[in-house]
């Protein structure tokens, strides 16, 4: 009977691989499905609640959730707006010139997007308490929030706008370059990119509503704070959950728009195209330029808050920070499993989605659209999902809803539309007569597999996996609302115990973070680069 | 399989709706070389998938050698056991292997031994002047050795049919000629029966005596190349005369 089986899928043929099926809908459905399931029964029980919800006009989830929902909306918007006019220009730039350090000046700039946002935070406000009450005073409320979101909501626009500046052949460059000069290349290469990163700053203007940290740094009631206080706070989950719908139903009511205004264009992009790769020209005064707003944004994004995280630990011994710092430390081994684990979830589950899409355009695009919805929703709607199933469920499966595996999983689902879109672009920069030429020489669809498509994906999925692992690191909400007593990450140790430790405590644990975070950037750099070649 | 035939019979495709080939009938005929003609998206690569079991027709039947291989929207022999090579437009080379490796993996369905398939792949290379590259990978070698290694790959299987999808489009013209001789001289030695897929005047007499014209995936003219050229019906076979007049009147 083995044997058996074992003959039947070892006849399977490689041109199952490229060939369109039913299987691949029903799989991705599935896969898709795994990723949003958690969340499934929360929503379901809230639905079922939203006649009392709607009969109490709101009052239900709290007056105070509705106006910190309003300021969520309002930092949302201004942050997509400043991040476009910044980010769009800056990235066009950075494709189309050459400087010197512009690797650096780019890295430097990427790293808020990698960092928890409360981290930067920390670092104004410690700055700005030391500067003055008129300091702390400006910064405080809205203006901090927006300053920080900005850094991180900047630097998304700013990659997506030369990304896709990049992917202009040669041709078209020089053909605009002879029509008009530089003028004319900049502004074909703008609306080129428009798009993208419009998208992109929608994308970073959604997220924001979901990150509950500089709201609580700065002192303004955003709506994901508000939902976290309810539930480790007030200890009421019923509130947390329904205070969660609400804002899932807000996101999901500009992020589903978005996805599938992105996805199409998205799914285009993913395929491999022939065509003469662009050169970046060296342009004295527009290079001069390029540099200037680089580093002006390295400056405000990285520099600063650096600046502001080091200033306390001037004026503290080393050896008491040190001592101080172990106690953080600890966390060190379950920050490393959490991150790893949700990189190894993501990686896996995201090369399964990218073999049952395989070339089907329109299937491409249905994931991709599903991915960022799923990608926009707050990460406390997946969390407090797990809570749910956790209590419902019987004691025995607690080691799958109450332990860090349960972490390592909502961590690996929340970033799968990350690691998806990495796998689906490596997978469709392969080529469909490899596949062909191997069923033509009845190579089974095993051994192809192993010995060519999982050998040329293996750097795509390092890097998604590499990348999911720094952002789980990043995530704050997941982890605070999941993990097991005394199995904190490194960046929750410092979320919670940023009001009350000592101020060098924070900053050096902060340091810390932000150290680690720019030796996996410069790493995830080298291997993208190397990859390339 | 030498002396085997291959027959399409009302053959039709059809991709998302649109009609690629209709009721397409001829026999390939052993030994024969063949060039397949026609403008582009007229159906060519399709007929030489169809024919390798890489895609099941729509309608209509595929033969080999009086036995149904191919029916509609059914493969019922696997390419691998139909005979047939085929050297791709992009070649096709698994970029991550070494060109020993990838002769080697294109030998994995033969059922040879290890040591065996060694040989064999080593004989290839060789034959195809290629063995001092076996431990290079294919993006290190210029375009003319990758088109060797593919031309290695498709032979070591000692295939009956060799059937070429415009291999040498991006060649310059003295490496062309030279493999084109060379594979004219192979496919001989090896009793080989070639299809060739071109828009290339120059490949086409080369190495082919019959043509097959298509337009709008419709057999338009069939038969051998010099009768064909004589009196041409089709535009492709018109321009083909030109170009040869032209080519004789030069020299």
């Amino acid at each position: 009977m083995e044997s058996d089986l074992a003959n039947r899928f070892g006849m399977i043929s490689c041109l199952a691989l490229e060939r369109p099926g039913k299987w691949r809908a029903l799989s991705v459905t599935i896969l898709l499905l795994v990723a949003a399931l958690p969340a499934a029964p929360l929503l379901w029980r809230t639905l079922m609640s939203m006649d009392s919800l709607t009969a109490s006009g709101g009052a239900a989830v709290g007056s105070a959730f509705v106006s910190a929902l309003r300021n969520s909306v309002v930092v949302a918007l201004l942050v997509a707006v400043v991040s476009l006019a910044v980010g769009l220009p800056t990235g066009v730039l950075t494709a189309l010139y050459e400087f010197q350090g512009r690797r650096v000046l780019l890295a430097l700039a990427a790293l808020p997007l990698l960092v928890p946002s409360f981290l930067w935070a920390i670092g104004w406000s410690s700055l700005a308490a030391r500067c003055g009450p008129v300091a702390a005073h400006l910064l405080s409320g809205f203006a901090g929030c927006i300053l920080v979101f900005s850094a991180s909501a900047v630097a998304l626009v700013l990659l997506v706008s030369a990304a896709a500046t990049a992917a202009l052949s040669g041709s078209q460059v020089d053909a605009a370059r002879l029509a008009g000069g530089e003028r004319t290349v900049l502004v074909q290469a703008s609306r080129h990119v428009a798009t993208p990163a419009l998208l992109a700053a929608g994308l970073g203007g959604v997220l924001t509503l979901s990150d509950p940290g500089p709201g609580q740094i700065f002192a303004l009631r955003t709506a994901a704070a508000e939902i976290l206080t309810s539930f480790a706070a007030r200890y009421d989950f019923s509130l947390a959950g329904q205070q969660c719908a609400v804002l899932t139903g807000l996101v999901l009511l500009i992020a589903v728009p978005l996805a599938c205004f992105a996805a199409p264009r998205l799914a285009s992009e993913m395929m491999a195209r022939q065509s003469q790769a662009m050169r970046r020209v060296r342009h004295r005064g527009i290079a001069g330029a390029t540099v200037a707003v680089l580093t002006l944004l390295v400056l405000t994004g990285t520099v600063t808050p650096i600046a502001g995280l080091t200033l306390p630990l001037i004026v503290t011994p080393a050896g008491v920070a040190w001592q101080r710092l172990k106690s953080l430390l600890q966390t060190f081994a379950d920050t490393l499993l959490y991150a790893v684990g949700a990189g190894v979830t993501a990686a896996a589950l995201s090369l399964l989605l990218a073999l049952c899409v395989g070339r089907h355009d329109r299937l491409r695009r249905v994931c991709l659209g599903m991915c960022l919805a799923l990608f926009c929703l707050p990460p406390a709607l997946t969390a407090l999902g797990f809570v749910h199933l956790a209590t419902e469920a019987p004691a025995w499966a607690d080691f799958l809803l109450r332990s860090r595996l349960t972490v390592c999983v909502a961590l690996g689902l929340r970033f799968l539309p990350v690691a998806a879109v990495l796998g689906l672009h490596a997978w469709g920069s392969t080529s469909a007569s490899w596949t062909l030429a191997a069923a033509l020489h009845g190579v089974s669809v095993w051994t192809y597999l192993w010995r060519v498509v999982f050998p040329l994906l293996l750097p795509a999925e390092v890097v998604a996996m590499l990348l999911v692992a720094l952002l789980a690191t990043a995530d704050v909400s997941t982890v605070l609302l999941l993990h097991p007593p005394g199995a904190r990450s490194l960046p929750l140790a410092i979320f919670t115990v940023m009001a009350n430790a000592p101020e060098s405590l924070v900053a050096t644990s902060c340091l810390v973070y932000v150290a680690v975070a720019s030796g996996l950037l410069i790493a995830l750099w080298t291997m993208a680069a190397r990859g390339k070649a | 399989m030498t002396g085997s035939r291959f027959e399409l019979r009302s053959v039709s495709k059809t991709y998302d709706g649109r009609t690629v080939l209709s009721q397409v009938s001829f026999t390939v005929t052993a030994g024969e070389h063949t060039v397949i003609l026609g403008p582009s998206g007229c159906g060519k690569s399709t007929l030489l998938r169809l024919l390798a079991g890489l895609d099941a027709p729509s309608a209509g039947q595929v033969l080999l050698d009086g036995n149904i291989v191919s029916e509609p929207d059914r493969i019922l022999r696997s390419p691998h056991l139909r005979g047939v090579a085929m050297v791709f437009q992009d070649l096709a080379l698994w970029p991550n292997l070494s060109v020993m490796n990838n002769v080697l993996l294109g030998l994995s369905g033969t059922g040879l031994t290890r040591q065996e398939a060694k040989a064999r792949a080593q004989e290839a290379l060789t034959l195809c002047a290629v063995a001092s590259l076996a431990q290079r990978k294919p993006g290190t070698i210029s375009g003319g050795q990758q088109q060797r290694v593919a031309l290695a790959r498709a032979i070591a299987v000692q295939p009956s049919y060799l059937l070429l999808d415009e291999p040498f489009s991006g060649l310059d013209l003295v490496t062309k000629t030279r493999l084109l001789e060379q594979i004219a001289t192979l496919a001989v030695e090896r009793a080989l029966t070639v299809l060739l897929v071109t828009h290339d005047p120059l490949e086409a007499t080369t190495l082919c005596r019959s043509a097959l014209v298509l337009d709008n995936g419709r057999i338009v003219e069939a038969g051998v190349l010099t009768d064909l050229l004589r009196a041409p019906q089709s535009e492709i076979l018109r321009i083909f005369r030109a170009y040869r007049s032209g080519v004789r009147a030069g020299m």
